[in-house]
């Protein structure tokens, strides 16, 4: 017992130091992954995020002159030490990146307290794009809605989606969930038979039960939200199972290079909906290569470069660069702080112009948000894995926002309500 | 020195089997209270009540339950993370469906659902024992986790099929949900866990606790000289079950704010059997040195390159982290099989004979 008086004292002066260390710069924490059972998907990612700020930091000095301090806070995908990276960089940061979505759902109830912005590109609760609900939180450019909504687009792009049968793999976890009451809404009006099947987390690696089912009930697609193993166990099952690759679509995060790298040509035809695609020859690109990768400043390297997760890692910090240079053109200070952060988030405008001068062009649609718009809705293409990368193989495509702007505000309400008192902003429009 | 115990004459029975027989124990535990109840919450910060006070009571809370069952009446369980997730769950129900209800008697009733449930999974334990019991308790952490998954009704039918703490207060003190401060909820863990501890200490020194200890020395003994094992069993059930079931409610109401099913699952049951076996089986005070080195310390470790200025990754630093937090604990086990609170027993009897041992 003596030992705990010890060590808790010996934590009080360590915590106070620990905070006391940073304030330099606008310090932007990453709750990054890079250990545990989904960091093969998640490092990638993280490089690509990491290594834009560092090209910012190096070739301009930061945002409007300030240095970002990026730092990254290892989770191990483990909620616990989620929270406990927040607690630990909450005082300084100007934003949370939560980086998971049981973080993300830990979190959420506590920016309205702590008053820090979450951003959540292209993760996190569907609803959050109501931005009167969930003023600190943004999931641009795209929510899973809008990617459930852009996949079935594209399928009755493919031909009349009535009588088809859609199986639709998911994990079953809160992250694998999201999308479901957004199909099930259009199962009716489109006539289709939605298939959902989930797949545990203990079972990420052995999914033959589920493709048993497939086989049995022999769907006309697969669309899958997996992340982690799963991706990687699905597609090779699909692979035995000789399930037509072409009809097999996956979310964003279903479509990273490593997993089909490992079937190669017989994934040939998988697809995966993008908000993001990686232009290898942009200018955005070669900055990075120049003043990150030739200084040898990166943790990434020529493979992992070429793929679409480390493009949207990029994509991910520009968006992040851009609240922070909008904050401070409006308030006309370097040091932005948390809520001037949340005003330049809330007030982005990616357009084609915009995404051309920063190099950009092709690597995300343009979007912009709004106060009662925390999401954006870029839309984004379909890709398809032609044996060795993921080609674009649409036109860009738009989710329809209108079929469930009404599903959104109910759920935002509903979560208003259950964590009340709940504050909603009132004031702005539209 | 410290520890002399010249001068302290028992005169009566009562005086000789009294909880603290040597006066230094009784000064000692009032200056970790006296640290506990008003140093602590007077210095720490946010960062320190959220990361390390409030988890550390609360998995120390979880072991106790454990430390009951399986320490003192010798049922291995695999279950410990589903008995939790009962209380979590009934304590979500509870406060979902009577909103008027107080949040603290709540988190002590959700106790009792799992004491239910417990129960259930533990009448195999009069058939069965040791590996087969623990086997038995796995299939119920198997079992519920998938209930908490497929049973909507036990999470409101959530779309994301987690729940999440709403605001709760007491007298217009917010006591759980984002809206409630650290102290607050620190308190109201620190009261809890400190109430069930006296309860504890006193089931497991009076009839009661013989039983159990009986039962798990030897079984077959125990029924010959007339202790009825199935009252045994099933009470080291419905109080360990109890404890552990009011952790749970703690462990998501008073500090995750939000939980999904597979927080529940057997990597919590495994960390908190590991603090019940590093603390020491059979101890009451080992649940907490145990939760101070599995919980606490990994903290701590993750803040000492910062603190000293030593730029390495935050991977590095959780790669490190498990080498050395492993590394301790294979040490511990080696120094002491029988758990750190065996380690201060040692210690405390070699300060008592000092400086003259045998």
């Amino acid at each position: 017992m003596k030992n705990f008086a010890k060590l808790a004292a010996a934590a009080a002066v360590a915590s106070i130091t620990a905070g006391a260390a940073l304030a330099e710069g606008l310090y932007t924490p990453n709750l990054a992954y890079r250990t545990g059972p989904f960091a093969a998907t998640g490092i990638p990612l993280m490089n690509g995020q990491k290594d834009y700020i560092e090209m910012l930091n190096a070739r301009d000095g930061g945002v409007g002159g300030v240095k970002i301090e990026f730092e990254e806070c290892e989770t191990g995908y483990s909620t616990q030490k989620g929270v406990e990276c927040y607690e630990k960089t909450k005082g300084e940061a100007i934003v949370t990146q939560p980086w998971s979505t049981g973080i993300t759902l830990q979190v959420l109830p506590k920016t309205n307290v702590d008053m820090i912005p979450i951003l959540a590109p292209g993760y996190g609760f569907s609803p959050m794009m109501d931005g009167k609900t969930f003023q600190w939180a943004f999931n641009v450019p795209s929510g899973y809605w809008d990617g459930a909504s852009m996949i079935l687009q594209y399928l009755q792009g493919q031909g009349d989606l009535k009588g088809k049968k859609i199986a639709f793999l998911h994990l079953d976890h809160p992250y694998g969930k999201e999308p479901l009451p957004l199909l099930e809404a259009n199962a009716d009006t489109m006539g289709y038979e939605l298939l959902p099947i989930p797949v545990g987390l203990k079972e990420m690696q052995n999914q033959s039960a589920q493709w048993l089912q497939i086989r049995r009930a022999r769907p006309d697609y697969v669309v899958m939200w997996g992340w982690g193993a799963m991706n990687a166990g699905a597609i090779t099952e699909a692979v035995k199972t000789k399930y037509p690759m072409e009809n097999m679509i996956g979310v964003w995060w279903s479509g990273h290079d490593a997993d089909l790298r490992l079937v190669g040509d017989k994934g040939k035809g998988y697809k995966s909906i993008s908000w993001s695609f990686p232009e290898l020859e942009s200018q955005a690109m070669a900055d990075i290569k120049k003043h990150v990768v030739d200084t040898g400043k990166t943790l990434s390297n020529e493979e992992e470069m070429q793929g679409v997760f480390y493009g949207r890692g990029v994509v991910m910090s520009m968006i992040l660069a851009e609240g922070i240079k909008v904050a401070q053109e409006k308030y006309g200070v370097g040091e932005i702080n948390a809520e001037q952060l949340r005003w330049g988030l809330e007030n982005l405008n990616i357009t084609e112009e915009r995404l051309a001068e920063l190099g950009m062009s092709g690597m995300v649609a343009p979007f912009s948000t709004s106060c009662s718009n925390h999401t954006g809705h870029s839309g984004g293409w379909m890709l398809e894995w032609d044996g060795t990368k993921f080609v674009k193989v649409s036109d860009h495509l738009s989710p329809d926002t209108s079929g469930y702007a009404d599903l959104a505000a109910t759920k935002a309400a509903e979560y208003a309500e259950a964590n009340a008192p709940w504050p909603v902003n009132d004031s702005c429009g539209g | 020195m410290l520890y002399r115990t010249a001068g302290q004459f028992k005169t009566s029975y009562q005086a000789d089997q009294a909880l603290f027989p040597v006066r230094q124990d009784a000064v000692l535990l009032a200056v970790i209270l006296a640290f506990a109840y008003v140093i602590f919450p007077l210095t720490a910060s946010e960062f320190t009540f959220q990361t390390l006070l409030i988890p550390i009571l609360i998995y120390s809370l979880a072991a106790l339950g454990l430390n009951i069952l399986t320490g003192f009446a010798g049922q291995l369980s695999l279950g410990t993370a589903a008995f939790m997730g009962v209380g979590a769950y009934a304590c979500y129900k509870m406060i979902t469906l009577m909103p008027w209800m107080n949040p603290i008697l709540a988190i002590l009733f959700s106790g009792v659902f799992s004491a239910g449930v417990g129960v259930a999974f533990g009448i195999p334990s009069l058939r069965i024992k040791g590996f087969y019991l623990a086997i038995a308790t796995l299939a119920a952490q198997f079992f519920l986790v998938w209930l908490f998954e497929k049973w909507a009704w036990l999470y409101n039918y959530n779309a994301s099929g987690a729940i999440q703490v709403p605001n709760l207060d007491i007298f217009g003190i917010y006591v759980a949900g984002p809206l409630a401060s650290s102290i607050t909820q620190y308190y109201v863990v620190l009261g809890i866990v400190t109430l069930l501890t006296v309860i504890c200490i006193n089931l497991t020194r009076g009839n009661l606790g013989r039983t159990w200890k009986a039962t798990r020395d030897m079984d077959i003994a125990a029924e010959l000289i007339g202790i009825n094992l199935m009252k045994s069993k099933l009470t080291a059930f419905a109080v360990s079950s109890y404890i552990v079931g009011v952790a749970g409610a703690l462990f998501v109401f008073m500090w995750r704010g939000a939980a999904e099913p597979n927080l529940f699952d057997i990597p919590l049951s495994f960390q908190i059997l590991f603090i019940a076996i590093i603390g020491g089986l059979g101890s009451v005070m080992g649940n907490y040195l145990g939760a101070i080195l599995i919980v606490g310390l990994p903290v701590l470790l993750n803040l000492v390159p910062e603190t000293l200025g030593i730029p390495i990754k935050s991977a590095t630093v959780e790669h490190l982290n498990i080498m050395i937090v492993g590394s301790l604990i294979v040490f511990f086990l080696i120094v002491e099989p029988h758990g750190l609170a065996q380690l201060w027993r040692l210690i405390r009897e070699k300060l008592i004979i000092w400086p003259f041992p045998h």
